[in-house]
């Protein structure tokens, strides 16, 4: 499989090219300028040249993906849209699938150039058969595009604006939108037309600053009201030209952005896209952070205090290497008070095999516990004599303790069954 | 193809190794091939208590760098589990083509065989228990002797079941014991003086293939308590440990790593054929023993007679059990010997006996009781903190007439093995375990209850008599020198071969049984009697 990505040293572009290569896809790089990261074959493009690029033959997918992305509008309208009427044609002529990267913004009347354009090349696409891309809010990975621009934002910023009434986004993580991007390249059943990608609910975009301070910068950041209508106001004060110099048009683009229905299209892709949080992770993954949580509280309530990292370690690599790495989602209450794992036993899951996983995994934590000097001492109650009366003493508070919480089971029986009803093994 | 060899042994377990030393002596080119697995994991140097408190490695030998112990969290027992044994169980019953059925089938591909995790339970079978075998009771009595001597047994002393092992005459004195165990012996001697014991409970020490006395460059035991992993002293008895002494004969070849497909029979003797890594090497002798251990020499023999019919496999119902003895609550955790201190022999009805020995809890990761609780994990071991220093485990096991378990040949040449139990073996276990806990009961242990566990069939790991020997055998047997009818050359020298299995631990009536055979067989193929 042969795939020329235009703008493939960008955000979206690098990444995309990063997984087509891991899978082993043939990867023509059209850039301006030839990229030094990746040793893949390099096409001189530049959207203000007036010349048709010359397209190798062969090729089965152009995912075009260069555009102007500054606010200031070096280009010209025009020019960006000529650029990819010929990239079409040129396809066309070799036989390649045109896939176009458009933007959710995207619409004859956006207050932004940038959704003026992007829609007036979708008519383009549409006509001769190609395929359009609507992505929600790209986050994860590398801190560049408009992505990088936020975290560096919040980096800054100790106080945040939550605007009222608050904007909704649709966030995408890039990853799985090169994935998106490569299925629609590949896929023979995936008919010509226009495909939103993004999360299918959107988020309040102060939860996705919020997100941003939590899981990608580990920090805490406060929020204060303002209201859009103050924003249009100030807007109309400032004039045209300062709104664009200033960014204000970006910000009032997101205003007005449009909610997308995308649950049918990723379905057509079979496309999962990762949650918010986990995604939101450096890893772009926060898989490993939520085995660390349930090993953390596994092992803390069988050891009666927090295990050492090197134990804690072993137990996510127990979990990666023998149950695929999935996390056992506990709520909560259970991660941060592990003494309350002893409400929990294997009937009282709802799903059966729920309840045997847990069962697995709290043995698994035990022999952990117990295969290291500190568990020696746990375990064997090492290096002391303990006497007939404390032992007979420490027995019965072992008794009453099991009595104790075997009571609270039955008590809380329903509750418990609810909260666990909820969880799931995630991947 | 090599033609020019005696015999050639398949199996290099204590049956294997047992017939070998009669056959070299007397001059024969004997050829022994094994599945040839060596340990990978270290067994613990320092002793159980010292690594436990101190080696931040010990995860390696308790879990496996790859989780072992985890992977295995469904197996029957914890040497099962015990990653320092993983090589000795590993691959056998893919690579010996055996399926089961409600049956846990054990064997090893290892050099020296199951002998390397073996719980070094000796005994000698009574006249009356020899009465089934077709040969007379003289002839095995001096290879009992031989390999006692040769492997090196310890208990000996004068208690009451000095009769019922009946080897204290060669063996060493017995390894010292915890202190439980000392306190259990001192209550029986007093309930005995008093008139108080149970009617047919005796206890005595148990006789062990473990060293008291240094012994041909193996050590005593020092009661570092690593036996359930593993003993670096080699004072546990594993034939792996004979093969250098084979191989000083001239006389000796060994090929290692070769896993034996099938036996055949032609014109110049028998000739083994196997897989040797990747690839088929075939060898001849002009006689072929069986050593691979009774499921893979079962599958073997059936495999080269083409018989299809279902042979009886004999195993014991066996059971655990956990015994307290409150009056030593609180005890302090000390090193102690890890295999089986004291033995108990118990009359049920019927002149059926039981026989069992009880062990220190110490070497076993307490993860393996707290699994068995009813108690949430974090208050099961709060409790097994305490309690676990006070008490013994127990095992026992029932004369393998009782089982009901059949093997066969599938149409791809499989041996399918399908489990069962006589419907007596549920009253006789019942039976057993309320005289147990009477009887233990006397001397100061409580018999805890619901810790009484029955195993599956096959969980004894001593299977036997699928290719019994008889005196008047028929096709499927073997007559007194292990030879199968209808395949002669083709002996049988294992488990496989004893005409019947009695709940006392078997091995060394087959490794005394091997050694007969091996005898026999050089006196034939030498034409004179050997030393």
């Amino acid at each position: 499989m042969k795939v020329m990505i235009t703008g493939a040293t960008g955000y979206i572009g690098s990444c995309l090219t990063h997984q087509a290569l891991k899978c082993g896809y043939d990867v023509i790089m059209a850039s301006r300028q030839k990229p030094s990261i990746f040793s893949a074959q390099w096409l001189p493009f530049d959207l203000s040249s007036d010349k048709s690029v010359a397209l190798p033959a062969g090729i089965d997918a152009v995912v075009h993906l260069a555009a102007n992305t500054t606010s200031l509008n070096l280009l010209g309208e025009e020019c960006e849209v000529i650029a990819a009427r010929r990239l079409i044609k040129s396809s066309q002529e070799v036989g390649a699938r045109f896939i176009f990267i458009s933007s959710q913004t995207a619409r004859p009347d956006a207050p932004t150039a940038y959704g003026r354009i992007k829609w007036r090349i979708e008519q383009e696409v549409l006509s001769a058969d190609g395929w359009v891309i609507r992505p929600g809010q790209v986050y994860g990975g590398e801190l560049r595009g408009l992505f990088g621009m936020l975290v560096e934002t919040v980096r800054h910023l100790p106080i945040l604006p939550a605007f009222l009434p608050a904007p909704k986004v649709q966030p995408i993580h890039v990853d799985d939108l090169a994935e998106g991007l490569l299925r629609v390249a590949k896929q023979v059943d995936v008919s010509p037309g226009v495909y939103c990608l993004a999360a299918s609910a959107p988020v309040s975009f102060s939860t996705f600053l919020n997100e941003i301070a939590q899981s990608r910068l580990r920090c805490w950041r406060g929020f204060i009201p303002v209201p859009i209508v103050a924003i249009n106001a100030l807007a109309l004060v400032l004039g045209n030209s300062l709104q664009t110099r200033l960014g204000f048009e970006r910000l009032r683009s997101l205003f007005d952005l449009p909610i997308m229905e995308t649950a049918s299209n990723l379905k057509d892709l079979g496309l999962t896209l990762r949650p918010l949080h986990s995604g939101m992770h450096p890893s772009g993954n926060d898989r490993r952070r939520c085995l660390l949580q349930e090993g953390r509280a596994l092992l803390t309530y069988v050891l009666k205090k927090p295990p050492s990292s090197t134990v804690l370690r072993r137990y996510v690599h127990v979990a990666e290497q023998m149950r695929a790495g999935r996390v056992l989602a506990l709520p909560k209450l259970f991660l941060s008070y592990p003494i309350f794992l002893s409400l929990l036993d294997e009937s009282v899951w709802p799903d059966k095999t729920m309840g045997e996983e847990f069962s697995w995994r709290l043995d698994a934590a035990t022999m952990l516990a117990e295969a290291n000097p500190f568990g020696a001492y746990r375990f064997l109650g090492l290096p002391r004599k303990h006497g007939i009366l404390s032992s007979l003493l420490s027995m019965t508070n072992a008794v009453l303790c099991e009595v104790f919480w075997r009571i609270l089971r039955v008590i809380f029986f329903p509750l418990i069954r609810l909260t666990l009803g909820r969880a799931k093994c995630i991947v | 193809m090599n033609t020019n060899f005696d015999v050639i042994i398949v199996g290099s377990g204590p049956a294997g190794v047992s017939a070998a030393f009669p056959l070299l002596e007397a001059g024969l080119r004997v050829l022994m091939v094994d599945g040839g697995k060596q340990p990978d994991v270290l067994t613990p140097e320092a002793d159980f208590l010292s690594a436990r408190s101190n080696d931040t490695d010990q995860w390696k030998w308790m879990l496996g760098e790859d989780f072992h112990t985890l992977k295995m969290r469904d197996a029957v027992s914890p040497k099962l589990r015990a990653p320092t044994h993983h090589y000795v169980f590993d691959n056998f019953a893919a690579k010996n083509y055996i399926e089961s059925e409600n049956f846990i089938a054990i064997g090893s591909l290892a050099k020296g065989g199951l002998s390397n995790a073996w719980g070094c339970g000796v005994a000698r079978l009574s006249s009356e228990e020899l009465d089934e075998y077709p040969f007379r009771k003289e002839d095995i009595e001096r290879s009992y002797e031989t390999v006692t001597r040769r492997i090196g047994v310890s208990g000996a002393n004068a208690d009451d079941l000095s009769d019922y092992f009946g080897l204290d005459a060669w063996s060493q004195p017995p390894i010292p014991m915890d202190e439980l165990h000392q306190r259990m012996i001192e209550c029986y001697s007093l309930a005995k003086k008093k008139g108080l014991a149970v009617d047919g409970f005796r206890l005595g020490r148990s006789r062990v293939a473990v060293l008291s006395r240094d012994l041909d460059g193996r050590k005593a035991c020092d009661l570092s308590g690593n036996c359930l992993w593993g003993c670096h002293r080699k004072s546990m008895y594993s034939s792996s440990d004979e093969l250098s002494f084979l191989s000083k004969y001239e006389n000796f070849y060994y090929q290692s790593g070769l896993i034996v497909k099938n036996i055949s029979k032609n014109y110049s003797g028998v000739s083994i054929e196997g897989m040797q890594g990747q690839g088929c090497k075939v060898f001849l002798a002009k006689r072929v023993i069986l050593a691979a251990g009774t499921l893979a020499t079962t599958r073997l023999a059936l495999d080269a007679l083409k018989l299809d019919a279902k042979v009886r496999l004999q195993c014991c119902p066996t059971a655990a059990f956990l015994l307290w003895l409150p009056r030593m609550l609180g005890a302090q955790r000390v090193n102690s010997f890890g295999l089986g201190q004291l033995s108990f022999s118990l009359k049920l009805t019927d002149g059926i006996s039981a026989f069992g020995s009880t062990f220190s809890t110490l070497g076993i990761p307490v993860s393996e009781f707290v699994r068995h609780m009813p108690l949430r994990r974090r208050f099961s071991v709060d409790l097994l903190r305490q309690l676990l220093s006070s008490c013994v485990v127990g095992n026992m096991f029932l004369p393998g007439s009782l089982s009901s378990t059949e093997a066969s040949l599938d149409a791809d040449g499989a041996l399918k093995i399908k489990g069962g139990y006589s419907n007596s073996v549920n009253s006789l276990m019942s039976e057993a375990t309320s005289r147990l806990r009477k009887s233990y009961w006397k001397i100061g242990a409580l018999l805890l209850p619901k810790s009484f566990t029955k195993a599956q069939p096959g969980g004894d790991i001593h299977y036997s008599s699928t290719l019994p020997m008889r005196p008047r055998p028929i096709i499927g047997e073997t007559d007194a020198n292990g030879e199968l009818v209808g395949l002669s050359g083709v002996h049988v020298v294992d488990g496989a071969c004893l005409p019947s299995l009695t709940e006392k631990s078997h091995t060394l009536t087959i490794m005394a049984n091997a050694d007969r055979i091996g005898r026999i067989l050089a006196m034939q193929m030498t034409g004179k009697f050997s030393k």
